[in-house]
């Protein structure tokens, strides 16, 4: 990929949270606040496959609704080509969704049980009035192709049931780039999967933007998938992102604690020489103490109590293009060329 | 595309549709219920429709003005009279299959008013939320608890006799909170479901969604209560007209039994009080068992085969 | 003698459009102490297998030849008043959607006490309570949370409860049906760890069903591979994984994405499982098969040895 192209920034996220209030009754009192997403900052390169790593919970789904504009932030701003997106309605929030879609996580239930897969598939170039009906079925089965289903005749004219989980992700892919949208989220589009669809599912999506140039969000909670389908990890715990940088060095060198645990945790398939053992993870958690803190003092093993427990760490430089939200992360490998400098500002974060 | 290309799609769409149709009426016609339910419909449609026939044969079978002249008062079964005639020598028989009709004309419209209203309000309230579902179940539950045949009844005491057309309405007016009630749920449910979330991310508006994505996974919901209001707009509409509150310008199964318990026939003539009554429990009985069938029909747990895994 | 034999197993399901054969020909052994994992994609029978050796098979599912025999007793012959007093005391299951299978209204210690006094009417409640709290020590529940109800535990802590449940009569064999699938990576981590130790520890015998391949990689001693019914590869977990033999599980290791070694290009595997409603000749890999050759439509392939313990149901191998 050549590098003035990788280095376009196309979707930005500055300061963006989100709570959210659970509901409060006679008993318990009034409504607590949960945060889903605390300052999230993360900026999309053109072209690039972002993956978003986290647990469940960690609100890695909240931030894909965000930038598909399900649900609005309540603070910060998202920026997509330089226009302000955050708090869009009506006629400008139907334009904005051309350029970007969504491919959900369970299949089973993002297709509508009632509606053929032609009609699924060619919505959005009805919603958005592109074509005629001829033109609809044309380009239905063209992008059906491009999911990997084929002959496309064989599948239009079929009731979701009747495929299987695999055949149903690739129709919602199909959907998702009817319109060739230039942002495209992927909400842990394998984890219903068995894994041998999960390669067809990368594949293709590997596929769309290659073909069609359009930078994916790929959320997931699986080191492994992110890995081999990432240009870019970013590691989110609790709302909160705490390390970012190129895939190979997230993975291979991981300077978060909590990054440390997700890949101490995952299954290894038998190598497991191959790759250290942190420990990073506490055994016990910790009481809480303040909120103001670090996200992931209660079960860091690595925290001093005084430093971590106390004031929320900063945003550290640890390698080439690689930021982590620790005290204590330092870079092992020489500081970077002097040309790196200028990703700095993308990459990191106030 | 080429023209072959889109014929032998066009024909696949259709067989897609065939193929939808003939398994659910495969699985409705497996239930022996929907069997005896779809049969015992069957012969109600054909005794209305063939109501239109005595008449045409001889002016005096005609149901509400029809006298046989030779008769002065109820007689039972004969050549002339199958199942006899009333108090004034009308035909029994001819007015048992213009029952058929009203049953039928009541039963289907009031039932289909009541639902698409019922409908109507309850994707509203499911869809809107807030301000509007409150208020909306609200006026949804105060008409609930108002009993139907009582407060027809005053307003026929209020402003003395009802045509049947009147009492439709008054039927469907009053029935369609249950309806409402069930459909929000089901819109509640639905609005949750990923795939809205998938519409809403290609663009389609409130309208689109609504229509295109809510409305056909509750119509066939909306359906199965249909037959079940049937049922309950046809014993309405009979208790009615026993009472003396019926359209006496049409010839109901619930006019029968009240001009046989007015004339003082209810002991003395079973062949005049036994037709009417069996059949309004044979409608009623039928719409029910028809809507059990469609139960399942609709209801994929009720007939998804295992699945081995 | 071997704790738990499976001989030539078949179980169909009846469907409205025939009988579905599920499970065909299916025969291992397995070793107390040891564990199996049985591996494959959804559909493939392995849940089936599960339910056969609890006696739990669905209504329109029967096992319709060869047998199972667990420590002397043949499981497939049994009725259900027999079953009833194998299940859980000597064979217990670990459920796929195991949060589901705890009763919501009632407290966690109370329902480990019913379920072990149900099995041993002559357990006293003060006994049973001993039994819940040296358990609750075993998978590593804090006693303080006894009495909680099970929406008060996380999805981490109900598996632990479910496996507590489970060793709560000290069965000779666990099936473990996708015990992690709903848990996070690191709570997952957790559990397999404590379940591994666990069996080490009562020489439990586990039949591990899963179909991601980097978990039964690292808890299994043995691995069998099942395609559309059949049992296609089964050995150790070294061979099985790292001197794959049929072209299913070559394709299936080389699809799947791992954290370690080189970062190699995955190889999906084309089409779709055959239908398994009626008789099908020959192997049923080769639609989807790199190798295969007109002889494999026709015939049924044979189990061939190619290594000590490895065997291999491919004629091209």
């Amino acid at each position: 990929m050549n590098e003035s192209r990788e280095n376009k920034t196309i979707l930005q996220m500055e300061g963006v949270s989100r709570f959210y209030r659970t509901r409060g009754n006679v008993f318990r009192g009034g409504g607590r606040l949960v945060v889903a997403l605390s300052k999230i900052n993360l900026s999309l390169r053109q072209g690039e496959i972002f993956g978003l790593v986290g647990e469940s919970g960690s609100g890695k789904t909240t931030c894909g609704r965000l930038i598909v504009r399900l649900e609005e932030p309540d603070e910060g701003r998202i920026t997509l080509g330089g226009e302000d997106i955050t708090h869009l309605k009506g006629k400008r929030l139907r334009e904005y969704r051309r350029q970007v879609q969504m491919v959900f996580q369970d299949p089973y239930q993002s297709l509508n049980p009632q509606v053929t897969i032609a009609d699924s598939v060619a919505e959005p170039l009805i919603t958005h009035k592109v074509g005629d009906p001829l033109d609809h079925l044309e380009r239905v089965l063209r992008v059906l192709k491009t999911a990997g289903l084929s002959p496309p005749e064989d599948y239009v004219y079929r009731f979701p049931h009747q495929l299987s989980g695999g055949q149903r992700q690739r129709v919602a892919i199909a959907r998702a780039i009817v319109l060739e949208p230039s942002l495209l989220v992927a909400d842990e589009p394998t984890s219903m999967l068995d894994a041998s669809y999960s390669a067809q599912i990368f594949e293709i999506l590997q596929g769309v933007r290659d073909k069609l140039g359009a930078t994916i969000m790929f959320i997931t909670h699986s080191m492994a998938s992110a890995r081999y389908l990432c240009d870019r990890i970013g590691v989110i715990y609790r709302g909160h992102l705490v390390e970012q940088g190129p895939a190979e060095q997230v993975i291979n060198a991981p300077k978060h604690p909590y990054t440390k645990a997700l890949i101490d945790a995952t299954p290894k398939f038998g190598r497991s020489e191959l790759v250290p053992t942190y420990g990073t993870l506490l055994a016990a958690e910790r009481p809480a103490t303040s909120s103001a803190g670090c996200p992931f003092f209660r079960r860091c093993a690595l925290a001093e109590r005084l430093l971590c427990a106390g004031s929320y760490p900063p945003w550290r430089q640890v390698g080439p293009r690689q930021v982590a939200l620790c005290h204590f992360a330092q870079e092992e490998v020489p500081p970077p060329p002097p040309a790196e400098n200028a990703a700095r500002g993308e990459t990191g974060a106030p | 595309m080429e023209q072959t290309t889109i014929k032998s799609l066009k024909a696949k769409r259709r067989a897609l549709w065939r193929q939808r149709f003939m398994e659910n009426w495969r699985v409705f016609l497996r239930n022996p219920l929907g069997r005896i339910g779809m049969s015992l419909l069957v012969m109600f449609g054909l005794m209305a429709i063939c109501s239109y026939i005595p008449p045409m044969i001889n002016p005096m079978y005609h149901p509400m003005t029809g006298v046989d002249p030779d008769v002065v008062s109820s007689v039972g079964p004969s050549w002339r009279h199958w199942l006899g005639t009333d108090f004034m020598g009308r035909d029994i028989f001819s007015q048992l299959l213009a029952g058929a009709r009203v049953a039928f004309l009541v039963g289907v419209s009031a039932a289909f008013m009541s639902v698409v209203l019922g409908t109507a309000v309850g994707m509203t309230a499911g869809y809107m939320g807030r301000f509007t579902d409150t208020a909306l179940m609200r006026l949804a539950d105060m008409i609930m608890v108002l009993p139907t045949l009582l407060v027809v009844l005053m307003l026929a005491a209020l402003f003395g006799k009802l045509s049947i057309w009147m009492i439709v309405l008054m039927i469907a007016l009053f029935r369609w909170p249950g309806v409402s009630r069930i459909i929000r749920a089901q819109t509640l449910s639905l609005k949750q479901r990923p795939f809205i979330d998938a519409a809403r991310v290609s663009g389609a508006g409130h309208l689109r969604i609504i229509f295109r994505h809510i409305m056909p996974n509750v119509l066939p919901l909306a359906f199965l209560y249909m037959t079940f209001r049937v049922t309950s707009a046809i014993v309405i509409e009979a208790g009615l007209a026993f009472l003396g509150f019926g359209d006496p310008g049409t010839v109901s199964w619930g006019m029968m039994l009240q001009w046989v318990w007015k004339t003082g026939h209810m002991f003395q003539a079973p062949y005049w009080l036994l037709p009417p009554g069996i059949c309004i429990s044979l409608i009623t009985l039928s719409f029910y068992m028809l809507g059990r069938a469609m139960d399942e029909v609709l209801d994929p747990r009720l007939r998804d085969e295992t699945q081995a895994g | 003698m071997a704790l738990l034999q499976v001989e030539n197993l078949g179980i169909g399901y009846q469907t409205a459009k025939g009988l579905l054969k599920a499970v065909d020909g299916v025969s291992f052994t397995l070793e107390a102490g040891r564990s199996l994992g049985l591996v494959g994609e959804s559909g493939c029978g392995k849940t089936t297998i599960g339910m056969a050796l609890m006696g739990l098979l669905p209504p329109n599912g029967r096992i319709i030849e060869g047998r199972i025999v667990l420590d002397g007793i043949e499981i497939s012959a049994l009725d259900e008043d027999e079953l009833r007093k194998v299940r859980w005391s000597k064979v217990a299951m670990i459920f796929q959607a195991a949060m589901n299978a705890l009763n919501p209204v009632k407290r966690i210690s109370a329902q480990m006490a019913e379920a072990i006094q149900v099995h041993r009417p002559e357990v006293d409640d003060s006994a049973a309570m001993e039994r819940v709290e040296g358990l609750f020590n075993l998978v590593g529940l804090p006693l303080e949370r006894l009495y909680d109800f099970p929406h008060q535990y996380s999805g981490g802590m109900k598996q632990r409860a479910i496996i507590a449940m489970a060793l709560a009569l000290n069965p000779k064999l666990i099936i473990a049906d996708e015990p992690t699938t709903a848990l996070d990576v690191i709570v997952q981590d957790q559990i397999l760890k404590e379940t591994k130790a666990l069996q080490e520890k009562f020489n439990i015998g586990i039949i591990f069903i899963s179909h991601d391949i980097s978990i039964v990689a690292d808890v299994c001693h043995d691995i069998g591979v099942m395609y559309a019914g059949q049992l296609v590869e089964m050995g150790s977990a070294k061979d099985v994984f790292f001197n794959s033999q049929h072209p299913y599980t070559q394709a299936l290791v080389s699809s799947f994405p791992t954290l370690a070694g080189p970062k190699t290009k995955l190889a999906p595997i084309p089409g779709e499982p055959p239908n398994l409603t009626g008789a099908i000749p020959g192997c049923r890999f080769c639609d989807r098969c790199p190798k295969d050759t007109a002889s494999c439509k026709l015939e049924h392939p044979k189990w061939q040895e190619v290594g000590p313990g490895h065997h291999v149901l491919c004629d091209h191998c």
